[in-house]
């Protein structure tokens, strides 16, 4: 390469704009790939992510040049946390008949899911650090990076630990479900909903429209009572 | 429409941050930004057409914004590869123990409210 290319290759990759445009490209083709094969794996915040590191890697960027090019994007992050509690109160309101069982449900399952994870972890030989980003595992993940940083877990990871939980209890969910006599949509939709967040959801979804509710309304409870309590437990714990 | 919506939403993230400085510390900001929204959707009883047209737009591109935190993991490289097999472990047998026992309790729950239905 001559000189004044090098000089525009490097203007370019150290453009504030950078960042936000690999970002935007390579999340549209990771879509246009889930969308074309439908196929649970090729989840598009995991594949965009996986891209973007090879690219970052090949580019010479580091993560910090990265993440101050791409503040566009992390500063929407915190209104999007406020507009979840929109489909939170839509979701409530479907709920009147089986209040009790999905509250009492939610509680009991959304304590094993968390408690059960960390315990694991922890006799598995994993460290604190490690302990705390895992802990908010089963949330939706901007809920669960916010979780993870105030409790002194890694954001990042986080994210990653979330979309693995999501893909595989949506990939093997609802056959176990059936296998160990669950049949009930509204049972299916809430195991899905509280341990696989929003992958599970759209699984649900996909087996029917009441299933997909109960998924949805799981998936907010959870994430809200996680925001809620693990903080304050942990708090008190520690 | 969608600007006075994203402007109740940017609103309440703020409030969140204030309340977080000043009493709840444990709490993060957006977090307390969202259970404000939700306690004033409940109030109100109903979500606005610009609040339901802001919120619908944002959770909507919500994948693309977890991009760039997700990216972060590069950092953390060394720290998986070291934990490898236990995060794996507790991830995969506490999702399995978990997702049965959820579905299971909710299918016996609604089962016994059924039968009580039928008995009174």
């Amino acid at each position: 390469m001559s000189p004044p290319w090098q000089a525009a290759m490097q203007a370019v990759i150290h453009h504030p704009l950078f960042g936000v445009g690999i970002t935007l490209a390579v999340y549209q083709l990771a879509l246009a790939a889930y969308e074309r094969t439908r196929w649970v794996f090729l989840q598009p915040v995991l594949v965009s992510m996986t891209v973007l590191i090879g690219v970052l890697l090949a580019a010479g960027l580091s993560y910090q040049e990265y993440r101050d090019s791409t503040f566009l994007l992390s500063v929407l992050l915190g209104p999007t946390t406020v507009a979840l509690a929109v489909p939170l109160f839509l979701n409530l309101k479907r709920i009147r008949q089986l209040f009790w069982p999905t509250l009492i449900t939610l509680l009991l399952a959304g304590l094993l899911a968390t408690v059960l994870g960390v315990a694991l972890a922890w006799a598995f030989g994993a460290e604190r650090m490690m302990l705390m980003t895992l802990a908010p595992k089963s949330v939706t993940s901007p809920i669960a990076m916010l979780v993870a940083e105030q409790i002194g877990g890694v954001a990042a990871l986080a994210a990653v630990f979330v979309l693995i939980t999501g893909v595989l209890g949506a990939i093997c969910g609802p056959e176990l479900l059936r296998g160990i006599g669950v049949r009930h949509p509204a049972a299916q939709g809430m195991a899905l909903g509280i341990t696989a967040h929003a992958v599970g959801t759209a699984r649900a979804l996909q087996e029917g429209e009441e299933s997909g509710a109960f998924a949805a309304l799981a998936m907010s409870l959870m994430g809200v009572l996680t925001a809620v309590l693990l903080p304050l437990a942990v708090a008190l714990i520690a | 429409m969608l600007l006075r919506g994203l402007t109740w939403l940017v609103l309440f993230q703020l409030l969140g941050t204030a309340l977080n400085v000043l009493f709840l510390s444990m709490l993060p900001g957006p977090i307390i930004g969202m259970l404000l929204l939700f306690a004033f959707l409940l109030l109100r009883g109903e979500v606005g057409e610009p609040l339901s047209e802001a919120a619908g737009g944002l959770l909507r591109y919500l994948p693309l914004l977890l991009v760039p935190p997700a990216v972060g993991v590069m950092v953390y490289a060394e720290q998986i590869v070291a934990d490898f097999w236990a995060l794996a472990g507790a991830l995969g047998l506490s999702l399995l123990v978990s997702l049965l026992f959820a579905g299971w309790l909710m299918q016996k729950l609604i089962d016994r409210q059924a039968r009580r239905g039928e008995q009174s």
